[in-house]
């Protein structure tokens, strides 16, 4: 009954297929770890550990999303960001760093970067992060993506569940916005709190927030006759799926 | 006060009591020489007077002079012999205009008889005389102390200029540029040194401060990519289905530590980052417009405590600080008195022109309300708070020379901060 609802754009693996991200990180876990989980999700992920090797596969190919660290060992990431810029506009950029700084933040956005993360940052932000910046760099925002029954139109923020409209609030809709960015993939509840509120809040009381914003969605998504997607992991988070 | 006017005035002072002690000294001198050879020619009248009484034997008024200037008036006895100059007035024989003498007195005995003879000089011509000198003088040092201050006003600009240029240098000099200033060379020993001094100091506290700052991005870099890694595989390891619940606690628990040891250390570096000023650069932030944001974005949790909450405006705040760290400090006085509050209390944010007063209810504590100031400390040291939010408040404050105060009154805690530089 599935292939019943309209798939414009779509989490699937057809929609990212052709994706591919360049990752450029020193630390070479790190590097490998954004790398299996961006695979996970479809997307043709490489990976380089230094600013010359940056250099020259930005030079060779086109991605439609880099990731840069700000300390390399033998360059600053802004020189990265600047050239990925000079060469393909069209490119995403998204700058993971440890620095803190609004400074450094400025900066990054000043030469053309999309948006900055802050080490430590949880793999399905970035996740998150990536698509949204790929469905704004291709579709220039003007789009609809739908998981099964489930419809989102980006621009209008409405959200339709079997074609009815389901009235969502702002966190609800940010809620829904993120589980589906992220479809079979354990979150966990710092994860999510941090997504929806930003790192500032007290995290007792973002996790006793978020139960209650989950049990509304949940509510708002079965009322209109969508299934349950939003399962609940002991001790952990929530996922997002079928099992 | 500028150099220069210091230096002009001190001219000034010192040149209008030199043309006065000049010209009273000059006027002085000029008088006493009058004087002396106005005497000298009475002393010879007076050699005149008495040739003519030894060789006549009498004195008669009417043959000598055409002016009464010798005149004689008898006296009884001459046992205290005068011998004396004094000035005195006369009125003038033709127009009864009263006119100056120098008058010389002294006893004379003639046939007999004891005179007392004094003998008088028009003083007239010499004071004239005087007056034209003595005016004279002072047009002439008036003239010489004038030119002189214009000539001083005009080397000590030409000399004080590399000074007033190395003072515009040193006042441009920005930390953030990175490097230190390049004064040019200057032929003026004191000078050149002064230069030399500034650059020094400047390449040296550029070099520090660079140190620094390279530092504190180091200690970021190194510590939150382990930290980084550490959380991405937690990530990836709770995708995995074959967990027992309790490993799955485990692994929930060692993700939960390094999101707080991480939030720990961006905290302490935060500390260190105001305590070496590495926030310079300011602006003016309306605190009230912000702290009204921040008190709309925190609507949802006061909900969801259930907090009786009110946010009163009495004037505009507008501090002269970093914005980042006004985000900072209205962030973590907020979720302070949201965190520390009791279900269905109440959360009160007052601001005045140049102050923010917080309270909120809260349960009492067991020390000095101001040592919550203190890095980790805690109420309960066991809660999840990391302990440095009202320490970064604190070194806030302190940072920008706001007055900070922590009081508890009727279970209500009040923090107020006052900015003494705000109007």
């Amino acid at each position: 009954m599935i292939t019943e609802f309209k798939t414009y754009i779509c989490n699937s693996s057809e929609y990212v297929a052709n994706v591919k991200i360049l990752v450029v990180e020193d630390e070479k876990g790190l590097a490998e770890s954004i790398a299996e989980y961006l695979s996970k999700e479809n997307f043709v992920v490489e990976i380089v550990h230094e600013y010359e090797a940056a250099h020259e596969k930005i030079s060779l190919y086109n991605y439609d999303c880099t990731i840069v660290d700000l300390n390399l060992p033998d360059g600053t990431g802004f020189d990265i960001v600047a050239y990925v810029k000079q060469k393909s506009v069209s490119t995403g950029i998204i700058i993971i760093s440890a620095r803190n700084a609004v400074e450094d933040k400025i900066k990054g956005l000043e030469i053309g970067s999309d948006d900055y993360l802050t080490k430590p940052f949880h793999l399905s932000e970035l996740n998150a992060r990536i698509k949204s910046l790929i469905r704004r760099r291709h579709f220039g925002g003007n789009n609809e993506m739908s998981y099964k029954e489930i419809r989102i139109n980006l621009n209008s923020r409405r959200v339709f569940v079997n074609d009815q409209e389901t009235i969502l609030s702002r966190k609800e809709y940010d809620l829904l916005m993120y589980f589906v960015s992220n479809i079979e993939v354990v979150l966990t509840k710092s994860a999510i709190a941090e997504h929806l509120y930003g790192d500032n809040i007290d995290t007792a009381d973002s996790f006793d927030m978020l139960y209650s914003h989950i049990k509304n969605l949940r509510k708002k998504l079965t009322e209109k006759g969508g299934n349950d997607y939003i399962q609940s992991i002991y001790g952990i988070g929530y996922k997002f799926g079928m099992g | 006060m500028k150099l220069l006017a210091k230096t002009n005035a001190y001219y000034i002072t010192f040149s209008v009591v030199a043309f006065i002690m000049l010209a009273i000294v000059f006027y002085i001198v000029t008088e006493f020489v009058i004087y002396e050879e106005v005497e000298t020619r009475l002393k010879v009248e007076r050699q005149d007077f008495e040739h003519y009484v030894a060789e006549q034997g009498v004195w008669e008024e009417s043959c000598y002079f055409v002016e009464n200037k010798i005149e004689l008036a008898t006296v009884r006895d001459t046992l205290a012999p005068i011998e004396v100059f004094k000035d005195t007035l006369f009125a003038n024989r033709f127009d009864s205009e009263v006119v100056p003498f120098r008058q010389y007195s002294f006893y004379k005995v003639i046939n007999r008889q004891p005179y007392k003879v004094s003998i008088r000089k028009s003083l007239i011509e010499s004071n004239t005389l005087l007056t034209f000198i003595t005016a004279t003088m002072v047009v002439v040092l008036g003239i010489g102390l004038v030119s002189l201050y214009f000539l001083q006003r005009k080397i000590s600009k030409k000399i004080w200029q590399p000074f007033y240029q190395s003072l515009a240098n040193a006042k441009s000099f920005d930390i953030s540029h990175g490097v230190g200033l390049n004064m040019p060379e200057e032929p003026i020993y004191e000078f050149q040194e002064l230069n030399e001094v500034l650059e020094k100091m400047t390449n040296k506290i550029t070099a520090d401060y660079q140190n620094l700052k390279e530092f504190t991005e180091n200690a970021a870099h190194e510590i939150q990519t382990p930290l980084a890694l550490i959380n991405s595989r937690v990530e990836e390891l709770i995708q995995g289905k074959n967990f027992t619940d309790q490993q799955m606690y485990w692994v929930e628990e060692i993700h939960k530590s390094t999101l707080r040891l991480s939030k720990l250390h961006h905290g302490l570096l935060l500390l260190s980052k105001i305590e070496n000023g590495q926030f310079y650069e300011h602006e003016h932030v309306n605190i009230s417009l912000l702290a009204k944001n921040k008190f709309n974005d925190y609507q949802e949790v006061f909900e969801h405590k259930e907090l009786e909450t009110n946010f009163i405006e009495n004037g505009k705040f507008i501090a002269e600080m970093n914005p980042a760290l006004a985000d900072i400090l209205i962030t973590n006085l907020l979720n302070n008195a949201v965190k520390h509050n009791v279900a269905k209390g109440s959360l009160h944010l007052e601001i005045f022109s140049n102050t923010l007063v917080i309270s909120n209810t809260g349960a009492s504590l067991k020390f000095p309300p101001e040592k919550l100031f203190e890095r980790f400390k805690k109420q309960n040291q066991s809660s999840a708070s990391l302990g440095l939010g009202l320490a970064i408040v604190k070194k806030i404050c302190t940072y920008y020379d706001f007055d900070v105060s922590y009081e508890i009154k009727d279970n209500c805690h009040i923090v107020s901060i006052v900015d003494p530089g705000a109007e």
